[in-house]
């Protein structure tokens, strides 16, 4: 039998073409900007004074600042745009209004950035990347919002308004942020930038001109034409798909597995929920009095070595405490340890369920 | 703003050095590690500046 040509002309091009231009990866700055990792809880009531910077869900902290009267309850929402991909937002609610802010009072949602994941935006040099800040946001009040960067190495600041037109519903905003070509960023794990969304802000944050351009921080240039969320009691908000990345245009939301996701929050928070009565956290025999002590990893390597904290009871046996201490001594693990009394066996279990939470946020 | 610490308690290793202070803040008890980088020691060195004390029992 005869063989067949072969006929390759149009073989090339009946092969579907992959859509590459938004497929770069890791091109979001923010972790968890879909608001979908929550290792503190999904409930975050009676935010008020004292309570600047408590930690929300992963890598958003609350922001207030001045001696106010408000109340906001913020908690992970499963109010998101429809069709776009995303499961969660975070909500603010205003329980208690305050309709008369400080001069330098405000309310805010704050993200913070390590030194070291910015270097490649070549901050403080002539090739200084621009940043493009995109968003899903739905509040009950119309009108001026401001979205502002903090260079905390250098004290500059540029801020951004945008408005939303429609109450009570889904809106995408964007906003350019140009590169800055002066203050480079510290390539180490400390505080760098800071990612503000104000939501009220008082008079001396608004007397100026809104600082459209980088430059040093100047208190009332910040937050100018700011509406006053907080001053009317049930305001709410929502917000998700925050993404900051290189360049002038925003590219669509990079969802990530959840587990990478999780793996990258828990740099900066770890939380063991699974303690529990059945399991022996440490279970030895002592021939002598002195100290015992189990080594444990992190899952990922943390920022820096991370404050321990643990609720719950713990049950031992033979030893000095009934509760052990927790001590991380790397970046990469923590020990548990506590001192025995007697030659015999020494053993520590959590009595019950708790909490044991690593903290190495910025 | 200086943190509000019901107590600051320093915690000794098996080579009786100090390795951590042990805080309590609303009623929730924390070990701090020595590190400089981090931010609740940060706020440890703060509060001993405003003439605080810390509680330092040495192992016998």
């Amino acid at each position: 039998m005869a063989l067949s040509r072969i006929d390759t002309t149009n073989m090339i091009e009946d092969v579907p073409q992959s859509k590459l231009d938004n497929n770069i990866n890791f091109r979001n700055i923010i972790i968890n900007g879909d608001m979908s990792i929550a290792q503190r809880g999904t409930s975050f009531p009676g935010l008020t004074n004292g309570n600047n910077s408590d930690y929300l869900v992963d890598r958003f902290n609350f922001s207030e600042s001045g001696s106010e009267s408000f109340v906001i309850d913020a908690s992970q929402s499963t109010d998101v745009p429809s069709g776009q991909g995303f499961a969660n937002s975070l909500k603010y609610l205003v329980d208690t209004a305050d309709t008369s802010l400080d001069s330098l009072g405000g309310v805010a949602l704050n993200y913070r950035f390590e030194g070291q994941m910015l270097q490649y935006l070549k901050k403080g040099t002539a090739n200084a990347e621009s940043l493009t800040l995109s968003f899903w946001f739905k509040s009950s009040l119309t009108g001026t919002y401001i979205a502002e960067l903090y260079d905390k190495d250098n004290e500059r600041t540029i801020s951004k308004s945008y408005t939303v037109n429609t109450a009570d519903t889904w809106e995408k905003k964007t906003v350019t942020f140009e590169g800055d070509t002066t203050g480079t960023f510290d390539n180490d794990t400390g505080r760098s930038m800071d990612l503000t969304f104000w939501f009220s802000a008082g008079s001396g944050y608004q007397s100026g001109t809104l600082q459209t351009s980088w430059g040093t921080t100047t208190t009332a240039n910040r937050a100018v034409g700011q509406v006053d969320w907080s001053a009317t009691v049930n305001n709410e908000l929502y917000i998700t798909g925050v993404q900051l990345e290189a360049g002038t245009t925003a590219s669509d939301f990079e969802f990530l597995p959840v587990d990478v996701n999780l793996q990258r929050c828990q740099r900066y928070f770890y939380s063991n929920e699974v303690i529990s009565n059945t399991t022996y956290w440490m279970d030895t025999y002592t021939s002598t009095t002195g100290y015992i002590v189990s080594l444990l990893s992190f899952p990922v390597t943390m920022r820096i070595r991370a404050t321990m904290s643990y609720s719950g009871n713990w049950t031992s046996s033979n030893t000095t405490t009934s509760s052990p201490s927790f001590v991380a001594f790397s970046e990469q693990g923590y020990k548990m340890q506590a001192r025995a009394t007697n030659s015999a066996r020494t053993f520590i279990y959590p009595d019950g369920a708790g909490t044991l939470t690593a903290n190495a946020e910025l | 703003m200086i943190r509000n610490f019901t107590s600051v308690t320093k915690l000794y290793d098996m080579n009786n050095n100090v390795e951590a202070y042990v805080i309590v803040e609303n009623s929730k008890t924390s070990f701090v590690p020595l590190d400089t980088a981090n931010s609740d020691y940060q706020a440890i060195l703060t509060w001993i500046s405003e003439g605080n004390t810390v509680i330092d029992n040495p192992p016998e």
